[in-house]
Formats: structure tokens, sequence, C-alpha cells
């Protein structure tokens, strides 16, 4: 009976959809004459204003628990919607809105399998490939080629080919895709340094310090409230993952990536074998060896022990109950700020740590596009999307970040693949004086005069100490949060540390309909593994089965990719 | 003349309901086409590519799919055996209370939480049942090692049916109650004249008078075989648990919606589908054999 009433509720969804996508497809339809006007212009301008308001209907990913917006705005109009429509005179709607990650891309699913969609969405690459494959898109060649601003050119081109490629199918070009900072993929070790003071301990260079030091965090009773409640190392929630891989290779909150990079161990990726063949890494004795070291560190409690369970991960971050997790540099944006207004002591710095048995980082690397602004096919004015982006480029700087820059409809990162590590640097030389603002002047970092103007409203002396008392957060905690995440979590990233690339970073054939089991008994047996559920011996068993049950093929065809 | 306008309201009140599940439950239907295709939702129901059996044939290889329908039975037969027997339990101890007024406060208490959506009530019981949770407060005060229910893949299916229960047996609870009423009151007054105790009474005069409720109620529940209650596990289950408490519905919802297999997902779901119609043929031939239930 629940089940018919979900299925009734779901049904009922997709008709109320229905019904209001095709209220909105008549608007746009009967304003077709001035988009008709856009295209005559002689030279397309990239930031052109349309005379009159155009509609644009999209799907909007909302971060639940953000409570930046002021009163009366909401996520369909705030302070960027209200921007959009001054400079270019387009009226975004949102069509609907679900909340960011899974939720989102099952809502993203379900308007693609009922061919119901807004007029543009942002998707990941599993969705336009399926758009692409039912010819649900508009092509974008031309319109990229005439509307694209030079910023934008400039960031896809710096890929060296691999953000165009990934959204160019046959030749054309169905989306725009994100271009993102290399430091989005590489997961660090953050710490609670006021923590380790305390305690007279040292940032872990390795794994054995690494041990040591969650175990005193554990036992120790770090944040002196005499109850034993503290998680020594944080893990993923309920529906995260262990580790980024190949097909969500960046961004991957509270994984375990490092622990594994230690032991030279990369599950998820898809590496080259001894024999140079590719291989996938979660089945190589590496990863075996790492997973046992985790599930000791489990069976301690040093490892959160609601890891894979708990319903929100950020929760032991923000309430001071974790010393340690592992996340990329932009922690300043969040969870930070919420740990800090709990807790103004909390010293979380970033590290490159812990180091393999030859002192040396690894860091798996993510692609450069993991999301993609898609148009839908018909839509009257795809050259709006572009233009949206174009602004949002050249605009970025001006905005006051307080908001999260998220409410930005359809937005998706772009930007110099070394933005954060150059704005790092340069904020440091201009810190300590070697430098001045005026020395910093190229126009492909687009954030960076603001960032050398804003730093010292947020930065107390001395400069060079990154430490949480020589910060004025309350100063602008939109500055401070991006100032935060470029000094202590990029400028880490100005080190030599190895990085490792999957060699593929898309889906193969059989993996369409095969590679969900396949990484459903991964997950699964890894996780039990982790937590006891499981021998460690089980892992053998789980190579055999993946390769019978579709890995070995697999395999095969990315060798195939591989020598194209 | 009168019988006839009276039939008329009926009709009336029916509309509602028939609309509701031709939507619903009919239209819809047409979409089993997909489990024989390779679904383009670009090209619709009419061009996407026929590909027979295909799908079928893969379902069939999936190791998964053995899992998948024992879980989802074995969960499904426990919850319909709990629900016939703890309402039927509950409802005679509540009918042998004397004051009314406690009788119909308990009885809306343990209503309560059939109001009350999964989704909520699955973010308290995780709570309830986390580590910091009150439950394993009590096991550590208690000297027990602490234990994380939802996540250990022994314990899942029972505190589904567990917590289940808990929600809904306020329900059938109502039902038994009111078939209790239905006795009449003489019968108990001869029995006790007889000299019968209160365990006689109510083996010989208060169960053979609901009889027929309890076996409908069982009959009628046969359908529900292969429902395991998406919305409850959805809910409440993780990675953890996938080998005792992923059931068709979970199952297909993953492979559907999250994965866009959209031909797998239905072909799985249409032989549950069938299977189900099979138990409801069943079960009506049963309820009408046993029970006297008959629709047509």
């Amino acid at each position: 009976m629940k089940k018919v009433g979900l299925l009734g509720l779901t049904l009922l969804l997709v008709f109320l959809t229905a019904c209001s996508g095709g209220g909105s497809s008549t608007g746009p339809a009967s304003a077709g004459a001035d988009g008709g006007g856009a295209v005559k212009e002689e030279t397309p301008d990239p930031f052109g204003k349309y005379e009159e308001t155009i509609t644009l209907t999209y799907g909007k990913s909302v971060d639940a628990t953000d409570k930046s917006l002021p009163v009366g705005d909401t996520p369909e109009t705030n302070q960027y919607s209200r921007y959009v429509k001054d400079m270019l005179n387009i009226d975004t709607k949102v069509s609907w809105q679900a909340a960011s990650g899974p939720n989102y891309d099952q809502k993203v699913n379900l308007s693609i399998s009922s061919n119901d969609l807004p007029d543009a969405l942002v998707v990941n690459d599993m969705q336009l490939r399926q758009m692409v494959k039912a010819g649900q898109l508009a092509d974008l060649t031309d319109i990229y080629d005439r509307y694209a601003s030079p910023s934008m050119k400039s960031f896809i081109e710096k890929t060296g080919g691999i953000a165009a490629q990934s959204v160019t199918f046959d030749g054309k070009m169905y989306a725009i895709p994100s271009v993102q900072v290399h430091a989005d993929g590489v997961h660090q070790l953050w710490i609670r340094k006021d923590w380790l003071d305390k305690l007279g301990l040292e940032p872990p260079r390795t794994i054995d310090d690494l041990e040591k030091v969650a175990e005193a965090f554990v036992t120790q009773d770090p944040d002196g409230n005499g109850k034993d409640d503290t998680i020594g190392i944080s893990g993923p929630e309920s529906g995260g993952l262990l580790y980024a891989h190949f097909l969500a290779s960046t961004n991957n909150l509270y994984g375990l990536d490092p622990v594994f990079g230690a032991f030279r161990a990369y599950p998820g990726f898809w590496i080259e074998g001894e024999d140079g063949d590719p291989v996938y890494g979660s089945i190589l004795p590496e990863t075996k060896e790492a997973l046992g070291k985790l599930r000791d560190w489990y069976a301690k409690g040093l490892i959160d022990r609601e890891i894979g369970v708990r319903k929100d991960a950020h929760e032991p971050v923000k309430s001071g109950q974790s010393g340690i997790f592992f996340a990329p540099w932009w922690m300043g944006y969040g969870p930070l700020p919420d740990a800090i207004k709990n807790d103004p002591d909390a010293n979380w710095q970033a590290y490159l740590l812990p180091l393999d048995s030859e002192g040396q980082f690894n860091a798996r690397m993510g692609t450069s596009s993991t999301q993609f602004v898609v148009v839908r096919k018909d839509y009257e004015h795809p050259e709006a999307v572009v233009k949206m982006l174009n602004l949002l480029i050249r605009d970025e700087a001006k905005f006051d970040i307080s908001v999260g820059i998220g409410y930005y409809p359809l937005r998706v990162p772009q930007s110099a693949p070394d933005e954060s590590e150059y704005s790092a640097k340069a904020l440091q030389e201009v810190l300590a004086g070697t430098k001045t603002p005026e020395d910093f002047n190229d126009p492909g970092y687009k954030l960076l005069a603001a960032d050398l103007q804003n730093v010292k409203k947020v930065k107390k002396e001395p400069y060079d100490n990154m430490d949480i008392q020589y910060w004025d957060p309350q100063a602008d905690l939109g500055v401070w949060s991006r100032q935060y995440s470029l000094l202590v979590g990029a400028s880490t990233l100005l080190e030599d540390y190895n990085k490792v690339y999957s060699l593929l970073y898309s889906q193969t054939k059989t993996m369409e309909s095969r590679w969900t089991n396949l990484k459903k008994l991964e997950d699964e047996t890894f996780l039990k593994i982790i937590v006891g559920a499981a021998p460690l011996e089980e892992f053998d068993t789980f190579v055999d089965n993946w390769k019978k049950q579709g890995g070995d093929k697999i395999t095969e065809e990315v060798k195939e990719y591989i020598q194209q | 003349m009168n019988n006839r306008s009276f039939s008329k309201h009926y009709y009336l009140m029916l509309l509602p309901g028939m609309v509701w599940l031709i939507l619903i439950s009919i239209v819809p239907m047409f979409g089993i086409v997909i489990a024989f295709q390779d679904f383009n939702p670009g090209a619709g129901f009419f061009r996407s590519a026929w590909i027979g059996l295909e799908n079928f044939d893969y379902m069939f290889a999936l190791s998964d799919i053995r899992s998948i329908f024992f879980n989802t039975v074995f969960i499904a037969v426990m919850k319909m055996a709990a629900h016939l027997v703890v309402p039927l339990v509950f409802a005679l101890m509540l009918n042998e209370l004397r004051l009314a007024l406690i009788k119909r406060w308990i009885q809306t208490i343990v209503y309560l939480p059939h109001f009350l959506s999964w989704v909520i009530l699955a973010g308290i019981l995780l709570d309830i049942f986390s580590f910091s949770g009150p439950v394993n407060g009590l096991l550590k005060a208690l000297g027990f090692e602490p234990v994380l229910f939802f996540a250990n893949s022994t314990l899942f299916p029972f505190m589904v049916v567990a917590s289940d229960v808990w929600k809904e047996f306020g329900f059938n609870t109502i039902i038994y109650l009111a078939a209790l009423t239905g006795i009449s009151p003489v019968l108990y007054e001869a029995a006790a004249i007889d000299g019968a105790s209160r365990f006689r009474r109510l083996w010989h005069v208060t169960l053979p008078g609901i009889t027929t409720t309890i076996v409908l109620l069982a009959v009628l529940s046969l359908g529900n075989v292969l429902n395991a209650g998406f919305d409850q596990i959805f809910n409440l289950y993780n990675p953890l648990v996938y080998s005792t408490g992923d059931i068709i519905d979970t199952w297909v919802y993953r492979e559907g919606l999250l994965n866009l297999q959209y031909g797998l997902a239905t072909a799985v779901g249409l032989l549950k589908s069938v299977v189900s119609f099979i138990l409801i043929i069943i079960s009506y031939a049963l309820a009408s054999r046993f029970a006297n239930y008959r629709i047509f």
C-alpha cells in the first residue's frame, strides 16, 4: 500500500512538472520574436542585454544546510538572479529544486526519463551521455564559438582539450563544461591544530603517526569537556564515498583518500599496472593493505564508528567532535564557518599528509570537468546560458559571497586550473611585502585582484602565521571563507607532491549496464571490511567476483580506449 | 425507486477513487513495454529499439537478483505474520480493560505513529539507535558493547519488521476492536453463568466471534508478500546492510532512477508484478473460500 502511495506521489509529481513545463514552454515561444532580434545582431555580444525580457527555466540544487540567504530572498530570487536580470534581461525561473547531491541527481534523472526538461540544467557525466543519446539537447557548437567570452574560452583551452572533449559527441558540442581548479581533486589532511598543541603532538607525517594522533584525540579528551565523545578521524556519511573515483573524481569530503594514497593504493582509479596495461586500482593488493589498516583503526575506535551510516558527516566537524578529516582546499567555505562559530578556537589547519614509506604525498587528481550546463533542444535562446556564465566569470569578484555563490543560476565553476595555488602564492607574497597587488594583473585569474585587495580585512598580523587566532572572521565572513581556503587550504599545494591521474574519467560501453553492480559490490565489501562485518579475506572474493561479473570485459574496453 | 437513487450516491462516491486508480495505476501500466526495449526517453515508448528478452536474460544473470527476492519475501512474510498477531493480542488485551476512557486513550496513542511518514520516523529511529543515542547509552550503562542496530546486517531485517509493527499495529488493532464490539454481550453472560473462566470465554466466545476478520486480514495481506515497504527501507538502509536489507523496490529505484537502466529496472519490476498478481489471485480464492469474501 505504501509502495503504491509513493508511486502515486512520484507520478503526481511527474504530472505536475509536466503541467508546469507545458505552461512555461509557451512563455518563451510567444516571446520568440525578440529572440530573433538577438540573433539578428551583426556581431554577437557575449554580454549583450536582451531588449525584451526572456524567460529561462532551470532545475536548482540547493544546499539545505545553507543559511546565507537574507530574509525575503529565495533560491529563485536573490542577489544573483537579480543581477542576471539587470545585466542581461534574463528572467530565471526555478522549475523545481532539490537538495544538492543524490536528491538533485535523482530529480534530474526523473526529468530525463520523463523527457520533461526545464530550459537548462546542470548535469553530471552520466546524465550528459544519456541526454545526448536520447537526443534531448541543443547543439551548442556555434553558440559557444560566437558567444563564449575570451576568458571562458581560455579556461576551456587551458585544460589541453580535456574539457572540450568531455562535451563533444560526434564533433558537436552539447554542453558547457565546468573547468575546475586542480585543487578540487586533491584531498588533504585537515586537523585540529589546537588539539595537537594541547596534547603536545606534531602533525602526523606517516601512517603510524596518524594512528598515534588519532588515538590521542580519542582517548585524551582533547576538547577538555571531561566526556569520552571525540572522534579521531571522520568518515563519509551514508551514501558518501570512501574515496573519490574516476566518475566522481573531485570534492570528496570526508573520504579517506590520503590514507589510501599513503599505501600507494588508488581504489576507484584506472591506473597503469606493472605490465603497462590499465588496471582498476580497487582490485590491487595495495588497496587490500590499506583496507587492513583502516579495519584495524576502526576496531580500535580511531575512525568515526558511524562511518558510512551517519546521516550528515558535516555535523561532527561543525560541533567540534571530530579532530581529523580529509577534504579539498575550500573548507573555509564550509563546514569551517560553522565550526568556528561553535568554537572560535577550532584551529583547523591543512597539510599534504600522511606521506608514504618514501616520504612522498600521493594525491589522486580529478578531471577538470565534472559538471555540465546543458540546454534543452528547441529552447529559443540557448545563448542565454553562455551569456550568464560569461557574466559570472567576469563579475564574480564583485559579488558579496557571504550569500553562497551556489545561488547563481546554473552556476558551474570555471576558472584557470591552477587558480587556487596561484592565488595562494600571490597572497603570501603580498602579505610578506615582497610584491604589491599591482604586480599581479593577469586577467586569467578572475578573483585575484579582489582577493589581494581584501586579504588584510580578515588576516591579522603576524601575516605568516595562519592559526585561527590571527584571523578576524567577524570582519567579513564571506572574505574570510575564501582567504582562509586559499592561505590554509590551497597554499599546501605549492609543495611538491605526486599527482596520480586516472587513465579514464568517463564510462565505457559495458559500464553503462554493469558498472552499478560492480560498484555496489565494491562499496559494500570495502565498508564491511573496514567496520569488521566481513573478514579482510573477503577482499580476494571481491576481486574474483568483480572480474567475473564484467570487470575483465570493462578492463579490456579501457585498454582499447587508451590505445585509441 | 428509493433504492436506485441510493446507489447513484455510491457511484458518485466511487468516482474520485476510480479516476485515481485509472490515472495512477492503469495508465502507467503501459510503461511495461520498457522492459522489452532499450528505452530512450527522447524517442519515447514507440520509437525505442525493441530488444525482446535481453533485459530478462541479464536480470537472471545478476548475482543480486536472488538475494533481493529472498530479502523481499523474508521481510514481507515476517511483517505479515507480525501484523496479524501483534494487533490481535493487543486488541484482546485492550478489550479486557474495564475503563473505557483509558481504553480509548491507549487506542489513540498506539494509532498515532501511523500518521507519521517514514522520512521523519527513520530520522528519529536512526538517532535513537545511533552510537550516542539512548539505546546504546543504556547498553553501555549495563556494561554491554554498543551495537549499531541499523548497520548490522543480521539485525537489520528484524529492526525493520519491529519498527514497522510499532508504527502500524494501532491500525489493525482498531479493526479487531470493531469486530470485538460486534460480539453479542449475551454470549459472554451465558458463558459466565455456565462457569467459564475468563480465558475460556476468550477461547470459546471471543476468538470464534472474530475468526472471519482474522482470516480476511490474513488472506488479504497475502497480496503484499512482495511488498517489503519501500519508503521504510529506503530511509533506513545503507551499504552495510545491502546483503540482507536490499529489496526489489529499493533495487529497482537505484537501478532505474539513479543509474538510468530503465529496461532492466522495469523488467525486475514487471517480474515482481507478475508474481504479486498470482499471489493476489490465490489470496482471493482463499478469501472467498474461507471468509466468504467476494468482489465479483
